[in-house]
């Protein structure tokens, strides 16, 4: 039995399908692609899927995980090659790797997301990114979040890790926090924004290009956060400082 | 992968759903436009989770793009909301794989699968800018054509419509696109085109067709416009069935629709000839396909589409001869795949009780028993051949083997029904809850009960079969039955086991008005249409009100077409068609069903409907004998 991981992206028209629908999207595949999957026990037997964490309509993404557990493969590069052949265009597996026994699952294990973030011209709005550059200077960004048990006061700021502007071609490139503990979506953060400038927000204009998810470590220069599957050193990022 | 969405993304945001708008499936077709022909628009008029699910379009759907010329693609009813934003925007109605408007194809085909979608037909024709009559179109539009069994009657939608296909879709559609060539490259008028059409067999073109009325308002005759199109069009049928197309590569949609999973249909046609269906007629004769095709066909489905159950299809499956066969192959092929199998359409004996254990788990599962009708009298004048005895004998068997949960239907206002029968539905739904404590000991029954489930639908009488002349309920006798059954159910000892669904009547009489309805009611559907009638099949939008307030402003009488009691030789508007049976036989049928006759079934003897002109199927077998 193998535990894997698998990195996908979701891009062009499949950008509008739901997480669940996705499951039931890879459920197929991995069918299509005849591959020795694991089930639960029970009457009707299931595929055990876990995703890191759900994206929402309309995104896109570069970085999307799953983990599932095969009870036999030849390698995780076949495993590859067959998932990717019954693909639609639109999702690609990326990279897969094995697991460590008793390895928590992605969805426990992640704690950072990196996005590409813009306004669709619907916004109505060409020079956003300065302004949203000078908003996020303040030393404090409060927002209300809502909450199963109703709505609490977070400090946004606490939750955007980093953040590059491209004035050029009006993005922005943003390592927000997403773990079970606290999580900061980019919709949010945008509500704020236009909130400050006493402008309305409508969740539509905001074009959201996940890049990849990150899990957090520890090595002798600190805790750091990197993306689920990298060979890459050089690309973990040390917090506080 | 198609990039380039007909609607924006904001749009596609902001409305329901958008998944029924962006193409893109597993296994869909696409297609250089540049290096095709023709471009097939092929429209389920309802929303895309019914449409998705339907068997016809994905098998012609995969035929036509096995043609190397031909590129089609689907088109579904936007949505409520999507209309909306359609018409407000003025966004042109468009197919799901090139996402290009449905008015620049050069067919606009239409599944009608039941009554109720017609003016969605009208819906798709507006909103693509095609004029809604056939009259009034050029070769700017596409060529409108219906099919399925809707257009064993398709009187009432005529006008809409350039061409009907009569009868299975696999066999002339090659000539029909070859010479819709032909005609563009010798570039012959829209008109000239259609009158060719009309000398391939099976195409019914409405417009060369003359229908006179007499004065009570039936048909005096129905005539065609010139000496070379056919009197009668008959319909196109297979002749066998493991050598037509089949789709192994069906496409499978994102979401959940009401058919996820694969179909494999086993045969077609019935060999039962109830009286009140019109399937069992129109398919006929039954027609099985090899046992050795359909294992293969069912692999070739699964491994193509990963979906997670297959389910047979057919009218009666268990009249299916190789049904043991096939079910052991699918169930050892299955298993290891964790592949659930689904069998609607079983009867209910000690075998598919022992394949349903293996399939099923019996403790969710329910039996479905269809007597139809609550006295053996009434099986007797529907030819229903299903006894009590076989209802308590499986009830029994079933109770057995540890099931506790079975539903019942019944139809109400059937012709000749009386308070007898109504009653009766009462009183076999208890018979079942006894049979059930006599069976099952108490010790036995684990804290569980019986649970019976009765339903009824109201009668609607259709073309083509023994009941096209009977007369059809109003909606007061509807109700008054349907309370006497729920009376006869509070009355029985085991009520408490029963619980008693029954339908809207509202809806059943507008599907009466269609059915047997004739050219007068072109009119009417399109000012409902105009006046706002839309997804009339579904209850939250069918306006009953609205109908019957547009039937009074174009000074149509609704009941002629349902209540009125129709002579042995009246004209029908679909007697311009012939779909293998008789009318001869039909005739003779309904007499048998005054008396209360019961009549054979294919297998047992020939009861000479006519379809064993074909010379296949069923009607080349021999005979059982009783």
């Amino acid at each position: 039995m193998n535990k894997l991981r698998l990195k996908f992206s979701k891009n062009g028209p499949i950008k509008f399908i739901g997480h669940l629908d996705v499951m039931r999207y890879f459920q197929k595949a991995i069918r299509r692609a005849d591959i020795d999957i694991k089930y639960s026990e029970g009457f009707s037997p299931h595929q055990v899927l876990s995703f890191a964490q759900p994206l929402s309509v309309g995104a896109t993404s570069d970085g999307e995980y799953l983990d599932m557990t095969v009870n036999s493969m030849v390698s995780t590069q076949d495993i590859m090659y067959r998932l990717n052949s019954v693909m639609n265009e639109g999702i690609k597996i990326l990279a897969i790797t094995e697991l460590k026994e008793g390895e928590d699952k992605a969805m426990t294990l992640s704690y950072a997301a990196r996005y590409c973030l813009q306004l669709r011209k619907s916004a109505d709005f060409p020079d956003w990114t300065y302004k949203m550059e000078e908003y996020l200077k303040g030393d404090h960004l409060p927002a209300m979040k809502k909450t199963k048990s109703g709505e609490k006061e977070i400090d946004m700021k606490q939750m955007l890790f980093d953040y590059t502007f491209d004035h050029e071609n009006s993005s922005v490139d943003m390592l927000l926090s997403m773990s079970s503990k606290e999580t900061l979506k980019p919709a949010l953060l945008f509500e704020y924004f236009y909130k400050s400038l006493d402008k309305e927000f409508d969740t539509k204009f905001l074009d959201i290009h996940r890049i990849d998810i990150y899990k957090s470590g520890e090595d002798q220069k600190g805790t750091y956060i990197e993306p689920f599957i990298t060979d890459d050193i050089n690309k973990r990022i040390y917090l506080n400082g | 992968m198609n990039e380039n969405l007909a609607l924006s993304d904001e749009t596609l945001l902001s409305i329901e759903k958008p998944e029924r708008y962006i193409g893109n499936e597993v296994n869909c077709v696409m297609k250089d436009k540049e290096k095709v022909d023709i471009r097939f628009a092929f429209c389920f008029p309802d929303v895309y989770e019914i449409g998705m699910s339907h068997l016809g379009i994905q098998i012609l759907y995969g035929m036509f793009n096995s043609y190397e010329d031909v590129w089609c693609e689907r088109v579904y009813s936007p949505w409520m909301d999507m209309d909306a934003v359609m018409r407000s925007q003025n966004i042109p109605l468009f197919a799901l794989e090139s996402q290009d408007k449905v008015k620049d194809f050069d067919f606009l085909g239409f599944t009608l699968q039941y009554e109720m979608c017609y003016t969605n037909i009208l819906q798709i024709l507006d909103l693509s800018g095609i004029p809604f009559k056939t009259a009034d179109r050029t070769w700017e539009d596409p060529i409108v054509i219906g099919g399925g069994p809707c257009t064993y009657n398709p009187e009432p939608i005529a006008d809409f419509f350039d061409i009907f296909y009569i009868g299975e879709g696999e066999t002339r559609y090659r000539e029909l696109f070859d010479l819709y060539k032909k005609a563009k490259n010798d570039g012959i008028s829209r008109q000239d085109f259609l009158h060719m059409v009309a000398k391939i067999p099976g195409m019914y073109v409405p417009s060369l067709y003359d229908v006179k009325y007499k004065e009570d308002g039936t048909i005096l005759s129905m005539d065609p416009v010139y000496p070379d199109v056919p009197r009668t069009v008959y319909k196109e049928m297979c002749l066998d069935l493991s050598k037509e197309f089949y789709p192994t590569k069906p496409v499978v949609p994102y979401i959940k629709v009401t058919q996820d999973r694969v179909v494999l249909e086993i045969m077609r046609g019935c060999i039962r000839g109830c009286r009140f269906c019109q399937a069992g007629q129109l398919y006929k004769p039954l027609r099985e396909k090899d046992v050795d095709y359909l294992k293969k066909i069912s692999l070739e489905s699964l491994k193509n589409t990963g979906y997670e159950e297959i389910s047979l299809s057919s009218l009666s499956s268990s009249d299916y001869s190789k049904l043991p066969e096939l079910l052991d192959f699918l169930i050892e092929s299955c298993n290891e795949k964790k592949i659930n199998i689904s069998l609607p359409s079983l009867r209910i004996d000690a075998f598919s009780l022992d394949v349903m254990s293996k399939v099923q788990d019996v403790k969710k599962s329910s039996l479905t028993f269809a007597p139809e009708a609550g006295t053996q009298r009434m099986r007797d004048v529907i030819n229903k051949g299903l006894t009590e005895e076989d209802i308590l004998r499986g009830s029994e068997q079933a109770f057995l083997g540890g099931w506790n949960k079975v539903k019942l239907y019944f139809m109400l206002g059937l012709p000749g029904e009386t308070d007898d029968d109504i009653l009766g539905i009462g009183d076999i739904a208890n018979k079942i809850a006894v049979r059930y404590f006599e069976t099952v000991p108490k010790e036995k029954r684990n804290g569980r009960t019986i649970d019976i489930v009765a339903s009824t639908s109201f009668f609607v009488p259709k073309p083509f079969t023994p009941f096209q002349w009977a007369r059809m309920n109003t909606k007061e006798e509807f109700l008054d039955k349907a309370n006497k059954t729920r009376k006869g159910i509070m009355a029985q000892l085991n009520q408490k086991h029963i619980k008693y669904n029954w339908h809207e009547a509202d809806a059943s009489m507008m599907e009466g008005i269609f059915a047997r309805g004739d050219r007068k009611l072109n009119d009417v559907i399109l000012k409902a249409y105009q006046k706002g009638c839309i997804f009339d099949a579904w209850s939250e939008y069918f306006d009953f009100g609205k109908w019957m307030e547009t039937f009074e402003e174009c000074g149509i009488d609704p009941f002629f077409y349902t209540t009125r009691e129709r002579a042995d030789d009246e004209i029908f508007p679909w007697d311009i068609l012939n779909c293998g049976v008789t009318k001869e036989f039909l005739l003779r049928e309904w007499k048998n069903s005054i008396k209360g006759t019961p009549s054979t079934n294919c297998r047992k003897g020939c009861l000479g409907c006519g379809a064993a002109s074909y010379g296949v199927g069923v009607c080349k077998e021999g005979k059982i004998n009783e």
